[in-house]
């Protein structure tokens, strides 16, 4: 089975207090979150990650043979963003480019894709990003949660410093968030008892189980286990549900960064892995749009022998931060924008 | 071209903001000066050939510029009529493509006018708008272009003239406070009004390390001169002004192709060329009038033509050299600082100033006139990759 | 005339320049520059070939704008960068907190930006980073 290589993320600089856009329209939302620059997107911070990813993996770009995103706040409904990417980190064209979108499970179904490609043989090494950066409106909850981020892994099968021991998913129709095409936010069903029993924890738990039947694991073999962050709470009320200690769970970034959607459980990895040691194993379970993608991850003892550069961790990109206004969010998503004359 | 042509009339209008002339009412005043200014009278009809400097036009919604248009403005659709564009030289070279036209013996008298209309735009829209990056010339793409509007330009420059020559912004102001203080005399400057150290000083940073005022104005004008056989010259004026040498100069207009941010070499091409064609050094000449869009330009520019050696120019300034009655006057006229920079009738214009204080005609701001020899430098460009250097005398 | 759109082929030639910093370099006077072309801009000679910028560099000399047309906020801070290896790049400074902190002689980097939106494309090209300790 196929590993991870290498990583790199991206965390943009800038932070707004969740407050202050909640405020504005009588609600409330705690911490802060990372907002992308004007000139940012999820291209750019794509770009960072993955230049990162694979300087830490060693490999060179002519052994990538695909390139996929997992995104919902692509800036095209046609166009892909991979094949920028793909200029910027000198692929080839005979590189596989794919655009997963139009879901924040994207980056996990990104990587299932990656690991279906290598396992029939058609490449040996691929490249798997989740950046996320979605649009928001003023008034919405996601304007005042949604967060930017990118995590960037080079999947393959030699210089493995952590396999991925299996992965299950669990699929069914369940709508707790959407963006039509003719919508620039992100909607919110706003029924939260329902959406998390019936659509986040629902999913997940049964991606999970199924994952250790499968493999023959129980919730004790794990030391990490990390869930999406779209707040503070979900993930605790879930490990409930599965009988797993809460204590196990990664660190809650979503008053920190905000929810990162399709990079969130690949940003928590990132964290989890600046830190494992070898032999410790990680459930990962992603969730969106109704489908979830669970993996078991075990450290390999060649994680010690690429040590990460420090400046690039994720405890440096929480660390660097400059403060922005609301008015100044509002600006750089353009929801405010000057007269044309 | 030395011995060849002469300037027998030159004409300009007044520099400023003109809100109620266009480019026709400029140009055809300008010219009817130039007819009016040629000592025993000229027929219109003498002039066979024309040169036409116009920068801009086509930008801001004049129509593209052509020869006709020339033609139509002054009344006469028989002569070869030529539209210049070559950056800020562009009325210099619309003057030395007419020198040549003489020079080459296919034409006895030939006119160059330059004409430009600037402020049917707002000053912010002129040219801090221009280069914003969208495409247009060599390497125009946004990510190479953007931020690089009028001032960055020499911006870069001023950083290393402070960095390696130890140039300050306080010996940038003192260009501002010299050409200013000569504008005043000046009946055709734009600006004619002093301005201290801390005015200039405390104007707002446009382009660290420039300020409001190290930046010449945005101006409307049109500028014309009539040259002719050397040996017609006398039939024409009593005091005609003599063509030495009239040369372009080039450099690469990518600013990654540079060779360094002190010197601008289109320049000192231009000037040493012009200067083998006149058969002249720079310490010949009596003044100069160069190209000082910003105040730091000037410093470069004095440099560049060979003036002074790199890095001295500043000093000199300082100790008053440079001041209209010091050792060499720079820009009399007040310069583009305070005369004005209508694109492409300011180096007309620079040589009418020439042709009036070689003549001792100049009043107030008569400058010591003892070789005879005037040197008029532009410089610009995409890049500021074109410059052009004429030198004038009174005796052949 | 309008600018020519990011679909259209000026922008599709200049790819390998903006992203991949493929130049030229020339064999007899070594002058590096891009974008491409068949002959040296500084000695004319024909003897020309490929050549890849380095993304890393120090700054040779900058400007600030804090007057800009429409799209760009201030301050602008513009540089030419020598960059590792030979050659020179003319590019803005993102992400400064103060730009009065740039000096002649820091160390930059390039990163990946969007520089401009055009009739619903992102128009991405490099801008430079103040190098972090690390």
């Amino acid at each position: 089975m196929a590993g991870i290589i290498g990583y790199g993320i991206y965390v943009p600089r800038y932070r707004l207090k969740q407050a202050d856009a909640a405020m504005t329209w009588t609600s409330w939302s705690a911490g802060e979150k990372a907002v992308c620059g004007a000139d940012e997107d999820i291209v750019t911070m794509a770009a960072e990650a993955s230049d990162k990813a694979i300087k830490h993996a060693g490999v060179n770009s002519e052994q990538i043979g695909s390139i996929y995103i997992g995104t919902a706040s692509s800036p095209y409904i046609e166009q892909y963003v991979t094949p920028v990417l793909a200029e910027t980190l000198e692929l080839a064209p005979e590189t596989t480019m794919i655009d997963y979108c139009g879901s924040v499970n994207s980056a996990a179904n990104a990587l299932l894709g990656c690991l279906d490609a290598i396992e029939s043989g058609r490449i040996k090494c691929g490249l798997v990003i989740g950046s996320e950066n979605r649009s928001t409106a003023p008034g919405t909850d996601g304007e005042a949660s949604f967060g930017a981020a990118a995590a960037s892994y080079v999947i393959g099968t030699d210089g493995i410093i952590a396999d991925i021991e299996g992965m299950h998913t669990y699929s069914t129709l369940f709508i707790d968030r959407w963006r039509g095409v003719k919508d620039s936010w992100v909607s919110n069903y706003f029924d939260y008892r329902f959406d998390r029993e019936f659509g986040y924890e629902k999913h997940i738990v049964a991606a999970c189980k199924g994952l250790m039947e499968k493999l023959g694991r129980k919730p004790e073999d794990f030391t990490y286990v990390i869930l999406p962050q779209p707040d503070d709470r979900l993930p605790g009320l879930t490990a409930k549900a599965l009988g797993i200690n809460r204590e196990l769970l990664a660190p809650g970034l979503a008053s920190i960064l905000g929810d990162l959607g399709s990079s969130s459980v690949f940003i928590s990895l990132a964290g989890i892995l600046d830190k494992a040691k070898p032999g410790e194993r990680i459930l990962l379970a992603s969730y969106g749009s109704g489908g979830s993608n669970a993996i078991s991850i075990i450290v390999r003892d060649e994680i010690e022998g690429k040590m990460k550069n420090p400046g690039t961790s994720l405890d440096k990109y929480i660390e660097r931060k400059q403060y922005i206004d609301y008015i100044g969010y509002l600006k750089i998503t353009q929801a405010l924008t000057r007269a044309p004359y | 071209m030395r011995g060849k042509v002469a300037v027998i009339g030159v004409g300009m209008i007044p520099f400023g903001e003109h809100f109620n002339k266009g480019l026709e009412d400029m140009a055809q005043e300008a010219y009817i000066a130039c007819l009016k200014s040629v000592d025993k009278g000229i027929d219109p009809k003498e002039i066979k050939a024309a040169w036409f400097g116009q920068w801009s036009g086509g930008m801001i919604g004049q129509g593209a510029q052509s020869g006709s248009m020339l033609a139509s403005m002054i009344g006469n659709m028989e002569i070869p009529i030529t539209r210049v564009e070559n950056g800020c030289p562009t009325g210099s070279d619309a003057f030395r493509n007419a020198c040549i036209g003489v020079a080459s013996g296919i034409y006895d008298v030939v006119l160059a006018l330059g004409v430009e209309k600037m402020r049917d735009k707002p000053g912010s829209e002129s040219l801090i708008g221009a280069g914003g990056g969208k495409g247009g010339g060599l390497g125009s793409h946004p990510s190479w272009m953007m931020g690089t509007g009028g001032p960055s330009l020499q911006a870069l420059y001023a950083t290393r003239q402070m960095y390696e020559l130890g140039c300050t912004m306080e010996d940038f102001a003192r260009v501002a406070i010299k050409n200013h203080h000569n504008g005043i005399f000046c009946p055709y400057a734009h600006y004619r009004f002093e301005v201290t150290m801390e005015r200039v000083l405390n104007s707002p940073i446009v382009c660290w390390p420039l300020h409001l005022l190290d930046c010449c104005p945005q101006t409307d004008g049109a500028a014309a001169a009539i040259v002719c056989r050397t040996d017609l010259a006398k039939n024409y004026t009593d005091k005609p002004i003599y063509v030495l040498g009239s040369n372009i100069g080039l450099d690469h207009a990518n600013y990654w192709d540079k060779h360094n941010f002190t010197e601008m070499l289109a320049t000192v091409r231009a000037a040493r060329g012009a200067f083998e064609m006149a058969g002249v050094k720079p310490e010949d000449i009596d003044f100069a009038e160069c190209h000082d869009c910003f105040t730091n330009t000037e410093l470069m520019n004095v440099e560049d033509i060979g003036i002074c050696k790199k890095g001295e120019a500043h000093k000199l300034l300082e100790a008053g050299e440079f001041d209209m009655h010091g050792r060499i006057p720079i820009n009399p006229s007040g310069g583009l600082k305070a005369h004005g920079h209508p694109i492409a009738a300011t180096g007309i214009g620079q040589l009418c100033e020439c042709t009036w204080q070689l003549r001792e005609e100049s009043d107030q701001r008569q400058v010591e006139i003892k070789n005879g020899i005037a040197l008029q430098h532009n410089c610009g460009g995409p890049g500021f990759g074109v410059s052009c250097v004429t030198i004038l005398s009174r005796s052949l | 005339m309008s600018a020519p759109a990011p679909a259209s082929p000026v922008f599709w030639r200049f790819n390998p320049e903006i992203f991949r910093l493929i130049g030229v370099k020339c064999k007899d006077c070594n002058h590096i520059t891009y974008p491409r072309r068949k002959i040296c801009p500084v000695c004319g000679s024909l003897n020309i070939e490929e050549y890849k910028l380095s993304r890393k560099g120090t700054v040779h000399t900058f400007c600030i704008n804090w007057v800009l047309p429409p799209g760009l906020e201030p301050p602008v801070p513009l540089v030419i960068v020598d960059l590792e290896g030979g050659g020179r790049y003319q590019g803005i400074i993102a992400e400064v907190d103060d730009p009065g902190q740039i000096k002649i002689g820091d160390k930059v980097e390039m990163v990946l930006r969007k520089v401009d939106t055009d009739r619903g494309i992102n128009v991405y090209g490099y801008k430079f980073r103040l190098a972090e300790e690390s």
